[in-house]
C-alpha cells in the first residue's frame, strides 16, 4: 500500500443472513484500490453488489471477511464512536434520495458535518459560502429542502458531502433521481470537485453516460470484479462508446 | 389476505402496540376506580362525612371524562401514525378504500374493546388494593367500599366503547379520505413555520393580557364569586395558547441564528423543536392546564387536611362538652392537659334551657374574640364578661347555645335565672362540663374516647356532640376525603396527561426515525443522538410542566379566602410538587426509552 492510495480493498466478502438462516453471498472476495485524486466508477447489473460494496466502504455495514483500508484507517477494526467519527470526517456521501434533513435549511444541512466536528461558527460560515459558490447554490442557502427542486437538493447534498474536505467522496446513483440536465450539471460539478480539490471520487452507477465522467471503471459481476477499463487520454464520448461496448460483452 | 397482512403489520410493531394497550388499559382502570367511588351509593350513604364531597366527586368525574376524551384522541393519533404507511401501501397495491376502511375500523375497535375489558378488571383489582392503601395512608376508614360495583362497570364500558367507536369512525374517514401519496409520505413532512414578527408581538401582548385577566379573576374570587372560575379557565387557556405560540417560535428562531446553534446537533435540535412546538402548541396548552388542575387538586386537598390541626384549637371555646359526667369520664378528663374547665347545671323544659346565674357568676362562660377571625385563629384570645353583660349578649353565643342540643338538631333557648328562681324552675336537670385543653392534637386519643362515650350516652339521631374535638373530627373527615380526591384525581390526571404527551411525541417517532437514520449515515455518534433526543423530548415535557406550575401558583390564590390564615394554600407545597415532578419524570423516562428504541438506528453487526 503506497501513501497515495485512498481506498484499499482486499479479499472483501459479505454474506447476508445469519448462520442459521438462509444465506446470500453478495460479495465474493473483492480486490481493488483507489488512488488519491482518482475518479472511479463502479458499474454492474442490478443485484450485483454495488450498494453492498459502498456500504462496506462507508462503514454503514460491516464485511464478513477481508480488509478495507480508507485513508490509512482499517475500517474493519473500528467500533461504535470510531465508526461514526470516521464517517463524519473521512467520507462524503451523496445518496440517490438526497438524505437531506427537511427540518433544517440548506445552509444548516451543509454545515452539519462541520458542526459535528465542533468547528467555530466563523470558519463554518466561510466554508459553507465557499462550497455554495463552487456549486452555485449561494442563493438557495436559506431555503428548506421542501422548497428545492431535485437537482438543487442534490447539489446541496453534494455541498454537504464535501464541505469538510473528506478524503473520499462516494455516491450511490446520485443522478438516479435527476432529469438529464440536472444529472449532467451534477456530474460536471463532481468532475470539477475532483480536479480542483483533488478529492477522490467513487461513483456507483448503472448509467453509461454518468460512468463516462470517470477516469476508470470497475465492473462487478456476481460479487467479484469482472473487468476494468480506463479512460486514459480519450475524450468523454469515445470513453462512453467504450463503456457501451464493454457492457455489451460484459453482459453476455 | 389483506386481514393477514394487517395482522403481520401489527406483529411487527407489537411492542408499540403493547405500550398503547397498556396506556389505554390504565386509563380505563383509573376511570373505573373513580366511577366506583363516585357512584357507589352504598358507600356514599354510610359515609356521611364523605357524602358531602359527592358534589366534588361529580365535578371530578366530569373533568376525568374530558381528559379521557383528549387522551383517547392522542392515543388514537399514535395508532394512526403507526398504521397509515401500511394502509397507504395496501391501497397503492389496489386494495379498495372500503376494505381498508373496514380493516381500520375493526382494528381500532378491537384494540379499544380489549383495552376496556382488561382495564375494568385491572380497575377492580386496583380498587381493592390501591384505594385501601391511599385511604389508610390518610388515616381514613370508609365503610362499604366494595371493589365490584356493576353500575360503575357499565359506566366505564359505555364511555370507553363509545369513545372507541367514535375513534374507529374517525380513523376510517381519515384513512379513506387522504390520498395514497400523503399516507405514504406523512413521515417526511415537517412544516417549517415562518415567523411574522408583528403578528407574534400582538399574540404575545394579547396572551399576557388574557393571562393577567385570568390570574386577577382567581385572586379576586371574593368579589367575583363563582363567575371567577369559568372566566379564569377561558382566559388562562387562550392566554397560555397565545403566549406559547408567540414566544416559543421567536425564541427558537432567535436561537437558530446564534453560534450555539452551530455546534454539534444543536441546530438539528432547534430545527426539530421549531416544527414540533408549532404542531404541539394546542397540545402543550391542554397539557399545561391539566397539569395545573392535577397539581391544584392535590395541593388543595392535602393542604386542608394537613393544616387542619393548626386551627383545631380555635374553632370554638371548648374542646369537649360532657353531659352528666360519670366517674370514668372524670378519669379521662383528669388525663387531659386542661386549660379551662367549668361545670354548669341545666334545666331543660319545652324549648328552653335554664342556667343558674350563681354558677355563671362563679365560673363565667368563656368567649373568644371571633370578630377578627383571621388574626385570632392561631393564637385565639379567650375572655370572660361580667354576668350582666353576658346575660345580654353572651346568651346569643353559638358555643353557649350548643351546650343544649335538641332532638331536631335545633338549640334550646338559653335563659339565665337567679339562684332562687332556678331552684324553683321545673325541668329535666343535668350538668354539662366544658373542658378546654391546651392542645387538641396532643390529647387526641383521650378526647376520642371521651367523645365516643358522650355519643353513646346521649345518642341524638345524627350522633352529634359539640366542641372543638367534634368539629375537628368531622372536618378532618371531610378534608381527608377532599385530600383523597385530590390525590386520586391528581395522580389520574397526571398519568393521563403525561401519557397524552407521550403518545403525541411517539406519534412523531416514525418521521424522526428517518431523520436519525440520515444523521447516522452522516456520521453522528450514537451518544450524541441519544443526548439530542433526550433534550428534545425533555424540552417538550418541560414547557407544559413549567407553565402548569405557574398556573398552579397563581390558581391557588382562589383558595385563599377559604383557607384563612394560619392555613394557607401555599403551605407545604414543596413536597407535593416534588412527588408530582417525580411522577412526571418517570413518564419522561418511559417516553425517552421508547423513543430511543423506535428512532435510534441500530449499528450493523455480523
Ligand atoms: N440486507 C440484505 N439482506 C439480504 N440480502 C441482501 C441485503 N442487501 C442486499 N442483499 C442482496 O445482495 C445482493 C446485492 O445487493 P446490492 O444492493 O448491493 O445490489 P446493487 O448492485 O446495488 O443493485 P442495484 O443496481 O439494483 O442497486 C442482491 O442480490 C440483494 O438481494
Ligand atoms: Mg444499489
Amino acid at each position: 500500500m503506497t501513501t497515495n492510495t485512498v481506498v484499499n480493498v482486499h479479499n472483501l466478502e459479505k454474506t447476508y443472513g445469519k448462520a442459521n438462516e438462509r444465506q446470500y453471498k453478495a460479495l465474493k472476495g473483492l480486490d481493488f484500490t483507489v488512488a488519491a485524486g482518482e475518479f472511479v466508477g463502479i458499474m454492474g447489473a442490478s443485484g450485483s453488489g454495488k450498494t453492498t460494496l459502498l456500504n462496506m466502504l462507508s462503514t454503514l455495514d460491516v464485511p464478513t471477511k477481508g480488509d478495507v483500508v480508507v485513508n490509512g484507517h482499517d475500517v474493519t477494526k473500528m467500533r461504535g464512536n470510531q465508526l461514526a467519527d470516521f464517517r463524519a470526517q473521512e467520507v462524503g456521501f451523496i445518496f440517490q434520495d438526497f438524505n437531506l434533513l427537511e427540518s433544517l435549511t440548506a445552509e444548516e444541512n451543509i454545515g452539519l458535518p462541520l458542526a459535528l466536528k465542533g468547528t467555530s461558527s466563523r470558519v463554518m460560515d466561510q466554508a459553507i459560502h465557499e462550497v455554495a459558490e463552487t456549486l452555485s447554490i449561494a442563493d438557495l442557502l436559506q431555503k428548506y429542502p421542501s422548497e428545492l427542486s431535485g437537482g438543487q437538493k442534490q447539489r446541496v447534498a453534494a455541498a454537504r458531502a464535501i464541505v469538510h474536505h473528506p478524503s473520499i467522496l462516494m455516491g450511490d446513483e446520485p443522478t438516479g433521481a435527476l432529469d438529464s440536465t440536472s444529472a449532467r450539471e451534477l456530474l460536471d460539478l463532481l468532475t470539477t470537485i475532483n480536479q480542483k480539490q483533488h478529492m477522490s471520487v467513487l461513483l456507483v452507477t448503472h448509467d453509461p453516460f454518468s460512468a463516462s465522467f470517470c477516469q476508470r471503471i470497475l465492473f462487478i459481476k456476481d460479487g467479484q470484479i469482472g473487468s476494468e477499463i480506463k479512460r486514459g487520454e480519450q475524450d468523454r464520448s469515445a470513453f462512453y462508446q467504450q463503456i457501451l461496448n464493454e457492457l455489451g460483452t460484459f453482459n453476455e | 389476505m389483506l386481514g393477514k397482512l394487517a395482522l403481520a403489520g401489527i406483529k411487527n410493531r407489537r411492542r408499540d402496540y403493547l405500550v398503547l394497550l397498556a396506556g389505554l388499559t390504565m386509563s380505563a382502570a383509573i376511570f373505573y376506580m373513580f366511577a366506583n367511588l363516585a357512584t357507589n351509593r352504598a358507600f356514599l350513604k354510610t359515609n356521611a362525612v364523605v357524602s358531602q364531597a359527592s358534589l366534588i366527586f361529580g365535578f371530578g368525574a366530569i373533568l376525568l371524562i374530558l381528559i379521557t376524551i383528549v387522551y383517547i384522541m392522542y392515543a388514537n393519533s399514535f395508532l394512526l401514525s403507526m398504521r397509515q404507511h401500511d394502509y397507504g401501501l395496501f391501497m397503492m397495491l389496489g386494495a379498495t378504500r372500503k376494505r381498508i376502511g373496514e380493516l381500520v375500523f375493526l382494528e381500532t375497535l378491537i384494540l379499544g374493546a380489549i383495552a376496556t375489558a382488561i382495564g375494568i378488571v385491572l380497575g377492580l383489582l386496583l380498587s381493592q388494593f390501591l384505594v385501601g392503601f391511599l385511604l389508610d395512608m390518610l388515616g381514613l376508614h370508609l365503610a362499604h367500599l366494595s371493589a365490584f360495583y356493576l353500575p360503575a362497570i357499565i359506566a366505564t364500558a359505555v364511555l370507553y366503547v363509545g369513545l372507541f367507536i367514535l375513534a374507529s369512525l374517525f380513523n376510517m374517514v381519515r384513512l379513506t379520505r387522504t390520498t395514497v401519496l400523503k399516507l405514504l409520505h406523512t413521515d417526511e413532512q415537517a412544516n417549517q413555520p415562518r415567523v411574522h414578527l408583528f403578528r407574534q408581538m400582538v399574540a404575545a401582548v394579547l396572551g399576557v393580557a388574557f393571562l393577567g385577566i385570568g390570574y386577577w379573576a382567581l385572586a379576586a374570587i371574593k368579589t367575583l364569586q363563582m363567575a371567577a372560575i369559568p372566566l379564569a379557565l377561558v382566559t388562562i387557556t387562550i392566554g397560555t395558547y397565545l403566549l406559547f405560540r408567540a414566544t416559543l417560535l421567536v425564541i427558537i428562531q432567535g436561537l437558530r441564528h446564534t453560534k450555539w446553534a452551530k455546534r454539534h446537533l444543536n441546530g438539528f435540535l432547534l430545527g426539530q423543536l421549531n416544527f414540533r412546538v408549532y404542531n404541539y402548541t394546542r397540545m402543550l396548552t391542554i397539557v399545561s392546564l391539566l397539569f395545573a388542575m392535577a397539581l391544584g387538586a392535590i395541593t388543595v386537598g392535602s393542604g386542608y387536611h394537613r393544616q387542619l390541626p393548626l386551627m383545631a384549637n380555635s374553632i370554638g371555646t371548648y374542646t369537649v362538652a360532657i353531659h352528666d359526667k360519670n366517674a370514668q369520664e372524670q378519669k379521662l378528663i383528669d388525663q387531659l392537659n386542661v386549660k379551662h374547665q367549668a361545670t354548669y347545671t341545666q334545666k331543660r323544659q319545652g324549648k328552653v334551657v335554664y342556667y343558674n346565674a350563681a354558677e355563671l357568676q362563679q365560673q363565667p362562660f368563656e368567649l373568644s374574640k371571633s370578630g377578627q377571625l383571621t388574626k385570632s385563629l392561631k393564637h385565639p384570645k379567650f375572655y370572660t364578661e361580667s354576668l350582666a353583660k353576658f346575660k345580654k349578649s353572651g346568651v346569643q353565643d353559638f358555643d353557649f347555645q350548643s351546650l343544649a342540643v335538641r332532638k331536631d338538631m335545633g338549640f334550646y333557648t338559653p335563659k339565665i335565672l337567679n339562684a332562687k328562681q332556678f331552684a324553683k324552675q321545673p325541668g329535666t336537670t343535668m350538668t354539662v362540663t366544658t373542658v378546654r385543653v391546651k392542645d387538641l392534637v396532643q390529647d387526641q386519643k383521650v378526647l376520642k374516647r371521651l367523645n365516643r362515650m358522650e355519643v353513646k350516652r346521649f345518642a341524638l339521631p345524627e350522633q352529634i356532640t359539640v366542641g372543638n374535638y367534634q368539629s375537628y373530627e368531622m372536618m378532618s373527615g371531610i378534608f381527608g376525603g377532599l385530600e383523597f380526591m385530590g390525590y386520586f384525581l391528581g395522580i389520574a390526571f397526571l398519568a393521563m396527561l403525561a401519557s397524552c404527551l407521550m403518545f403525541k411525541i411517539l406519534s412523531g417517532a416514525p418521521g424522526d426515525k428517518q431523520r436519525y437514520r440520515m444523521l447516522y449515515k452522516v456520521g453522528v455518534r450514537q451518544s450524541l443522538m441519544r443526548r439530542g433526543i433526550a433534550k428534545e423530548i425533555g424540552i417538550l415535557f418541560l414547557i407544559p410542566g413549567i407553565m402548569g406550575v405557574i398556573d398552579v401558583l397563581f390558581g391557588l390564590q382562589m383558595f385563599k379566602p377559604i383557607m384563612a390564615s394560619p392555613m394557607s394554600p401555599y403551605l407545604g407545597i414543596g413536597s407535593i410538587f416534588a412527588i408530582f415532578i417525580g411522577l412526571y419524570a418517570i413518564y419522561y423516562a418511559i417516553t425517552l426509552t421508547l423513543y430511543w428504541r423506535i428512532v435510534l438506528p441500530k449499528a450493523p453487526t455480523n
